[in-house]
């Protein structure tokens, strides 16, 4: 056995974080690390990288007991990690990322510019082959910045074991399948993966073997091959998996939400749509094709030159954020940490910001009033189930759903007749999910037009009562009833792709 | 307990120090008379540096202040000089400065020009204005003995500068931590996009922030001329790097790594405390600046290794 870890404790001031943790890797296996957001997996992983010392327990390589004091210690024994958040230098290239913090090859005094390249051409030629090596990381997408930090991670001294924290949240199925060939190909070298996801049918169609943490403690580990999805969710949550609820279509309900003739993509097609009263539109599309631009478009964060955006029949102006809350929109944007929370603040003032007046001393005078800010706080956090200490603690603090919730929860108190929902479960565990869930469908049964995006299957097909697919800046399908299925979505969305596809 | 220390450390520092200068000189630092005299001494820094705390507020900096101080007075006496009676000459001041101040906040948001950049230029600018105005010179006379007094003696038994403290003091504090404006500008510095897809109006919250500090310190400008009786094109150089580290020395107290008003004031105390005793204690200014220099590097530093350790 490569890596065997037995019995792993931690504590932080009192909380466990791991209650007796075991997992054992074998080399040139991919292995699927799996649990609830809080069930341990971080502290677990940052064991092995040196940033958390255990209380107690054992991690062994190669059968000999280790103490890892540090990350660079990590790095000698072979341990590579990529995080979720991607740490390039942005107008580095592919090559020269490779080599920052690793030890650059020389010709004299100078750095190797050639030996460099070929290095890392090699390594790509095996692990990503059509990734471009020569251009800025700022200009590739979230998935071969992935590939980037895949090969970055083979470069150097040899690496045995690298460890993936969520690598597909943020990538369409077409990224995420290419990533799934590079981690097959690390495999094939004879490196051990840890692989965490939420997305079920990923590990069980990459991995081959599985470990699911609960409440700290390893709650079942065995052979892909030996388990179904029911069974994991089982293990990771103790409970049975929340069917789909069957999609209620809507009454002729009218139109809340009208686009128009809006150009869109890169050869200004003009796409047009609209939303009904009730109804959840799901929007989908491979990364690229302009999914999360749509929304800013239509949240008023992006302005467009034609067209035209009504809400109820108002039109609303072109880069008005302004105008979509006048007219009672709300927007869940796609990145909780930059676009999201405003993590200096407080929790209450994270739910007041978009209304101010909402929190007054007194109805006439623009003062805050402690007092306002409190109630609404805790006002919402009932409605919403958030699980938080006092409402003056910053939203860090809370783990990823009840982050999340706060988002939705900074809308509550006005009438909501749209809203938009950018990847609205991205790292949040199952049991959020399901809430959230629920939650968007009580915001459309009161008559919202909901328009969401995800690159979650599952979530996609739970949610819509329609969806549209982008591909190549068209709507190439519009499917609801009988022929939304997850067969007819993809065709459409690869409709384009094999012309678009940047990383081809 | 390491909770108390990280809001109170850098107020308790402020105490710690003027208890060891009031044991080493009794008599001349620690009496009544003195400490009511550092309060007036700190005046011109700390409104500065209250302006630089509501730009601070919006995650930017200000490095127009300096120039703005100097453009202030120098504007004021050309007026009084050109006959403008000294009310109307002030306001004219203020306005200006709340130009200046409304360009520069225009140009940081609306076209995400680094602020450093921004109000180099803009402080650059108003340097030269105000050179072509006084035409380089120190300018003397004309100062109306009744505009003199809004920045000597005293009223109801304190010194009028140290009026104006309290004034300006207490406005700003009510404007970033009261008024909803200030929840606005918080929540732009904390993070810019997340309050932008909010809802919150990233250019005319971000203007508001750089013409208050910018009227700030043609505030400044205005009461260092009817203190000292002229104005100098270079007179307010000195405010920029003390105005900064007395808001970084507040950004250490009462709130972690946030600007806001009582940790600035607590600041630019510090700095006001620790120059009036070492002249009191006959120590040379050179030295003097040596010394709280190293002060405030070590109250940062303090802090830093203290976190890493918590």
């Amino acid at each position: 056995m490569l890596l065997s870890i037995r019995g792993l404790e931690k504590r932080f001031s009192g909380a466990r974080a791991l209650a007796g943790a075991d997992l054992e890797v074998a080399a040139g296996s991919v292995h699927g690390l799996l649990g609830e957001n809080g069930a341990g997996k971080s502290t677990l992983i940052k064991a092995l990288s040196g940033l958390v010392r255990p209380d107690a327990g054992t991690i062994r390589l190669d059968g000999t007991p280790v103490t890892i004091d540090g990350v660079a210690e990590a790095e000698a024994l072979g341990f590579r990690f990529i995080h979720q958040e991607l740490s390039l230098v942005p107008h580095f290239t592919a090559v020269e990322n490779a080599f920052v913090g690793r030890r650059y090859p020389r010709r004299g005094p100078f750095i190797d510019r050639r030996a460099m390249a070929q290095a890392i051409a090699e390594v790509a030629r095996d692990i990503a082959p059509d990734l471009p090596l020569d251009v800025p990381a700022a200009r590739l997408t979230t998935g071969q910045k992935q590939l980037v930090e895949i090969i970055r991670a083979l470069t150097g001294a040899p690496a045995r074991l690298v460890v993936m924290d969520e690598p597909t949240a943020s990538l369409s199925d077409g990224e995420a399948r290419r990533l799934h060939q590079a981690v097959r190909r690390l495999s094939a070298r004879g490196v051990a993966v840890i692989f965490i996801s939420h997305r079920l049918d990923e590990v069980m169609a990459l991995c081959d073997r599985f470990t699911v943490l609960r409440n700290g403690a390893t709650a079942g580990s065995g052979a892909i091959s030996e388990i179904d999805r029911p069974g994991l969710v089982r293990l990771m949550s103790g409970r049975e998996e929340l069917a789909a609820a069957p999609r209620a279509v809507p009454a002729q309900s009218p139109a809340v939400l009208t686009v128009s003739a809006l150009p869109f993509g890169p050869g200004e097609e003009r796409i047009s749509f609209a939303i009904r009263s009730g109804e959840i539109l799901g929007l989908y599309g491979l990364v690229g094709a302009g999914r999360s631009s749509l929304m800013k478009i239509v949240w008023g964060a992006r302005g467009h030159d034609e067209g035209e955006i009504r809400l109820d029949g108002r039109r609303l102006r072109p880069g008005s954020i302004g105008d979509r809350i006048a007219a009672g929109g709300a927007y869940v944007p796609e990145d909780r940490r930059h676009e999201g929370l405003i993590t200096s603040r407080s929790i209450a003032e994270n739910l007041a910001i978009a209304d101010l007046t909402a929190v007054r001393l007194q109805p006439g005078l623009p003062l805050t009033g402690l007092g306002a800010l409190k109630r609404r706080a805790l006002a919402i956090q009932a409605a919403l189930a958030v699980k938080m200490g006092s409402p003056f603690d910053r939203p860090l603090t809370l783990s990823g759903g009840n982050q999340q919730k706060l988002l939705f929860g900074r809308w509550f108190g006005r009438p909501i007749r749209l809203l938009i929902l950018d990847e609205p479960t991205r790292g949040v565990d199952v049991g959020a999910k399901a809430e959230i869930h629920a939650l968007a469908r009580r915001f459309a049964e009161a008559g919202a037009a909901v328009l969401m995006t995800t690159s979650d299957m599952d979530e996609l097909l739970a949610l819509s009562s329609r969806v549209l697919v982008l591909a190549g800046g068209r709507i190439t399908a519009e499917l609801d009833g009988a022929a939304l299925t997850p067969a007819r979505i993809i065709d459409a969305a690869f409709q384009h792709a094999s012309r678009k596809d940047p990383a081809a | 307990m390491t909770g108390f220390v990280r809001r109170f450390g850098t107020l308790a520092a402020l105490l710690v120090l003027i208890a060891a200068f009031s044991l080493v000189s009794p008599g001349a630092f620690g009496s009544a008379g003195n400490l009511i005299n550092i309060t007036q001494q700190m005046t011109l820094l700390a409104i500065v540096a209250i302006g630089a705390t509501v730009v601070m507020a919006v995650g930017e900096f200000d490095l127009s202040t300096a120039a703005i101080v100097s453009f202030g007075g120098i504007l004021a006496v050309t007026l009084f000089k050109l006959g403008v009676p000294p009310p109307l000459a002030c306001l004219a001041v203020l306005l200006a400065a709340a130009a200046f101040g409304a360009l520069s906040g225009f140009v940081v948001a609306r076209f995400e020009v680094l602020s450093f950049i921004a109000t180099l230029s803009v402080g650059t600018i108003i340097g030269g204005v105000t050179f072509w105005l006084c035409q380089g010179a120190t300018l003397f006379g004309d100062i109306p003995a009744g505009f003199r007094d809004i920045g000597r003696g005293t009223l109801f038994g304190l010194p009028t500068l140290t009026w104006w403290l309290i004034a300006t003091g207490l406005a700003a504090w009510l404007l970033l931590d009261k008024l909803e404006i200030g929840r606005r500008l918080y929540a732009i510095g904390g993070n810019r996009e997340a309050a932008r897809l909010a809802g919150v109006r990233i250019v005319p919250n971000t203007m508001f922030a750089f013409t208050v500090s910018a009227v700030l310190s043609a505030l400044v400008g205005i009461l260092l001329t009817a203190r000292i009786g002229s104005a100098n094109p270079t007179g307010g150089g000195g405010y920029l790097l003390s105005a900064y580290a007395a808001v970084f020395l507040g950004m250490t107290a009462f709130r972690e790594g946030e600007a806001n008003v009582p940790g600035t004031l607590v600041g630019a105390a510090i700095i006001a405390v620790i120059g009036n005793g070492l002249t009191i204690l006959g120590v040379s200014t050179f030295l003097q600046d040596i010394i709280t220099g190293s002060i405030i590097l070590a109250a940062v530093l303090v802090r830093r290794v203290g976190r890493q350790g918590g």
